[in-house]
């Protein structure tokens, strides 16, 4: 983007360096680059923060030295895996960005049916595209080095931390559920309303963005840390919902996926 | 204090009076539950056929007015290596908190010694509390209230005006000179002999209706002695540490500090956001050090601070018993039967 | 009727020097310059700072113990011991290891960053009141930076004391800090033990852990000494416990051993929560205590 270096940037005298950064999509909708697109309020600010080598929601040029690699979406094709394994061997830092990078996310739903065949026949029909059997995240191929979680990314939770990242600030997600921001939004619970919802499991961080609009929380970042999964399945079952509502929900993005497989298997030995 | 009487219809013209050149606040029906029960909050409030007194409790305090989630201790704005710190308090008017219920005022009093007191006093919160004109009224007690077991279920100080419905008329308590001169421009009578009898039957009646219950006798130390008691090993099990109780508690103020810088690298912010001693990472330190990793050590910690360490500070518990945290705790986490368990008692 | 309700502003003038009970102090924060960085191991480094404000800088003092917050806008505020001599109101000197978020920000922060700080907070150790008697100061780890201030006025005032030592023990000898001051505090007659986890064969001191050296101090004292002897003991759960079991067995009663606990304050002013211990603020009522209150602060060890 800029031909010429700019002088070094400094943040209260400290050298605050303008790293070169890329964005890749694997198997995903670029619905978390595109998050990214979408304030051009701050926009600018945050292309003057990094220099952008590579982004195709945003620009057509392409060069590939970046030691930064945003890496959207979940590996589902052989070609995929060597794609990333090239852009580890490039970046030094690789990021997970969004729920598909960092567990599979909407696309690792197929993970769960036993035949595979049946899957790509019941998706692609006649037209058959070669893909592996399962959607995996990217840390199940190379080292990951940070998460973005969310489906899709938080725009400013990704400025914040990008932020944090060139000014040298340790990153670190929310490890408290999604009521904390909840509850800070004075949102109504939505099991008073007679919802389903893993909030009280889920790791916040998006502003409780799903239940601000009355919409239960399904899980896309993940779990947590020291979520109490085993409660949550009790005040499911006190709230009258079905053990299938919800393996659907922690089913749905992969972050559960540990805990979903546990309690299928619960529900078998029954 | 200065005791009055009043028509209900005289209601109306009191937040009419305040409304016209001020906020007021108070509770309006939000949402109604999957019961078909009303849901209150409290809101602001332009009509006073939208407020209503006859709530039975908030699903959260009016934190909002005196401690909110999150709030701005300073702003920076930097020049090179130098910076300006600007400080500010977050409040540009005073707020009419019309209807509070006695366990809410109590709870602001409480506040008012640790958040007020001779050490430190938290300018973000007096700011506030300085700027409240307090409107309490009577209320039913509801099957998870336990305020009178911790002391809270009437209200001495803490507030301008308290209105009790003592059926035809409203009694009237009127504690500060800001009350008394809007007071003046009600049509009020002074109490009569019968109104004191209506007054202390109402209260009464009030009083026979409570069905929760907590035993606070010697509760300081019961906690001590069972420190290691394994009933909170049990609690600690159903605990989801999402962090609810903390946030819909009204003397609850624990809170975190986080510096943002702006995008712009050109200003920053510094942030207090209230915090929840249940959730996981509340006494984590730099380097990853947890001191309390299991959910049973934090759900303690939180009774401890409640029930014995503010106590030993202040001779009574950080707890108001508005039954709001069980109410809504998703894992039905009552503070009766926790503290009934640690006391060894069967519920 | 105007029924305006008047607008009150709670700040009604500064008194920025009395602190405690001053509304409009909760924030303020002296603006102070890094005047000089010295690393002293792989990951500690000595900072020194000095407040910018020559009447603020004459007014600020602080007693061996206390603790600042010290602020660098936009990347975080936390807790520091001071590292330095109370006698000494041009500079004070902070010890600090990059694990945190702030800390590591700071370890690139090149001479001449401006930092904010607030304080002083917390209690002190009660330096007058073992006066006469003889002092053992015992730190693991980084336990020693807050104990230098005590021994900076052990040093200044050294014809008050009788016996002083210092007990110092790390995990191998690469971590030892202050090794630039060891010779000064044997000048003072300081005793000066060191004692390693684990050593490289040049290493001609012990090998252990702690006690095993108060251990031999006490035995080559007289019965006399550890009547009248007062310790300070700063270093993680494990260690502090040991040490002040071995000494309270011994004889040195629990009021006479103070301990520094330390906790992640976010505010240092008994708000946030963040440092209690039970239900004890560790930024009020510490992070000094006497053992015995330690021993009775639930959750402290």
């Amino acid at each position: 983007m800029n031909k010429h270096e700019p002088t070094q940037r400094t943040y209260l005298g400290i050298p605050v360096p303008r790293p070169k950064v890329a964005f890749f999509e694997l198997s995903s909708c670029e619905g978390c680059q595109l998050q990214l697109v979408n304030n051009e309020t701050t926009l600018l600010n945050f292309l003057s923060l990094v220099d952008i080598r590579a982004f195709r929601e945003a620009m057509t040029e392409k060069y590939d030295d970046y030691t930064i690699a945003f890496v959207e979406g979940s590996v589902t094709r052989s070609d995929e895996i060597e794609r990333l394994k090239k852009i580890r061997a490039t970046a030094a830092v690789l990021v997970a960005f969004g729920s598909c990078a960092c567990f599979g996310g909407v696309n690792q739903l197929k993970n769960r049916f036993q035949d595979p065949a049946w899957v790509k026949k019941e998706v692609y029909g006649s037209h058959p595209i070669e893909t592996n059997d399962t959607a995996r995240p990217l840390e199940d191929f190379v080292k990951v080095d940070l998460k973005i979680f969310g489906c899709p990314v938080k725009k400013e939770e990704v400025e914040k931390i990008v932020t944090n990242v060139v000014l040298g600030k340790t990153i670190v997600a929310p490890k408290y559920p999604v009521c904390m921001e909840c509850k800070a939004n004075e949102n109504t619970c939505l099991f008073d309303l007679g919802e389903p919802c893993l909030g009280p499991i889920t790791r916040g961080g998006c502003d409780s963005w799903c239940p601000n609009s009355r919409f239960g929380c399904w899980g896309c970042r993940g779990p947590a840390v020291d979520a109490n999964v085993e409660q949550m399945q009790e005040v499911m079952k006190k709230h009258g919902f079905s053990e299938e509502t919800m393996l659907d929900r922690l089913e749905c993005f992969g972050g559960f996926a540990g805990h979903a497989a546990e309690m299928r298997n619960n529900i078998k030995a029954k | 204090m200065l005791f009055r009487t009043a028509e209900k219809t005289e209601l109306k013209a009191l937040f009419d009076m305040l409304v016209e050149k001020n906020t007021v606040v108070g509770p309006v029906q939000t949402d109604t539950d999957r019961m078909g029960k009303p849901l209150f909050a409290f809101e602001p409030v332009t009509d006073q056929a939208k407020l209503r007194l006859d709530y039975t409790t908030t699903r959260l305090p009016a934190k909002r007015y005196f401690l909110p989630f999150r709030e701005d201790l300073a702003t920076f704005t930097t020049d090179g290596r130098d910076w300006t710190k600007t400080i500010g308090y977050n409040i540009d008017r005073p707020y009419v908190l019309f209807g509070l219920h006695a366990c809410d005022i109590n709870a602001l009093n409480k506040l008012d010694k640790v958040l007020m007191g001779p050490v430190y006093p938290m300018p973000y919160y007096a700011a506030k509390r300085k700027n409240m004109f307090i409107i309490g009224t009577d209320c039913r007690p509801q099957p998870f209230c336990f305020c009178r077991s911790m002391g809270a279920d009437t209200v001495l100080h803490g507030f301008d005006l308290f209105l009790t419905d003592i059926g035809d008329k409203y009694f009237i308590e009127i504690q500060s000179a800001e009350a008394y001169e809007v007071a003046k421009d009600l049509r009020t009578e002074t109490p009569t002999e019968a109104d004191h009898m209506q007054f202390m039957r109402t209260v009464a009646e009030m009083n026979k209706l409570f069905t929760a219950h907590v035993d606070t006798t010697d509760l300081t130390k019961i906690l001590d002695m069972e420190f290691q008691s394994p009933v909170w090993k049990q609690w600690g099990d159903k605990c989801l540490g999402c962090g609810t109780c903390s946030n819909v508690c009204p003397t609850c103020y624990c809170y975190g500090v986080e510096e943002t810088v702006d995008v712009s690298l050109k200003k920053a912010r510094k942030t207090k956001t209230l915090y929840s001693c249940n959730v996981v990472d509340f006494a984590e330190v730099a380097g990853g050090h947890n001191f309390r990793p299991e959910r049973s050590t934090r759900l303690k910690y939180r009774y401890y601070h409640k029930h014995r360490g503010f106590v030993e500070a202040y001779e009574e518990s950080l707890c108001v018993g508005c039954g709001r945290c069980g109410e809504a705790c998703l894992a039905g986490i009552t503070v009766p039967e926790v503290i009934a368990s640690v006391r060894g008692e069967e519920q | 009727m105007d029924h305006r309700l008047a607008f009150h502003n709670v700040i009604p003038h500064k008194h920025k020097y009395h602190r405690t009970s001053d509304l409009d102090s909760f924030e303020f924060t002296y603006k102070a310059e890094i005047t000089s960085v010295y690393k002293l191991t792989e990951q500690e480094i000595l900072y020194r700072i000095r407040i910018m404000d020559p009447e603020d800088r004459r007014h600020f003092s602080f007693h061996p113990g206390q603790f600042i917050m010290l602020e660098l806008p936009g990347i975080g505020e936390a807790p520091f011991s001071i590292s330095s001599s109370p006698s000494n109101h041009e500079d004070i000197e902070l010890c600090i290891r990059a694990v945190g978020n702030l800390t590591t920000v700071l370890s690139r922060a090149p001479r001449g960053t401006r930092v904010g700080i607030r304080g002083p907070f917390g209690t002190s150790f009660p330096m007058e009141r073992m006066h006469g008697g003889n002092i053992l100061l015992i730190a693991g780890g980084l336990g020693l930076v807050p104990l230098r201030s005590p021994i900076a006025h052990v040093q200044e005032h050294r014809s008050m004391f009788d016996h002083v030592d210092i007990v110092y023990g790390t995990k191998d000898a690469s971590r030892l800090l202050f090794k630039f001051q060891y010779e000064m505090w044997k000048k003072d007659d300081i005793g000066l033990h060191l004692i390693l986890e684990k050593a490289e064969p040049s290493w001609t001191g012990p090998v252990g852990y702690i006690p095993k050296v108060l251990e031999e101090i006490v035995k080559s004292r007289d019965d006399s000494f550890i009547h009248n002897t007062y310790a300070i003991v700063c270093g993680p759960p494990v260690m502090f416990k040991s040490v002040c079991t071995m000494l309270a067995e011994r004889g040195i009663p629990m009021q006479k051993m103070f301990v520094d606990l330390e906790r992640r304050m976010h505010c240092g002013m008994g708000k946030c929560c963040r440092c209690n211990v039970g239900s004890t603020y560790t930024c009020l009522s510490g992070p000094v205590f006497d053992y015995w209150t330690v021993m009775n602060l639930k959750e402290a060890i």
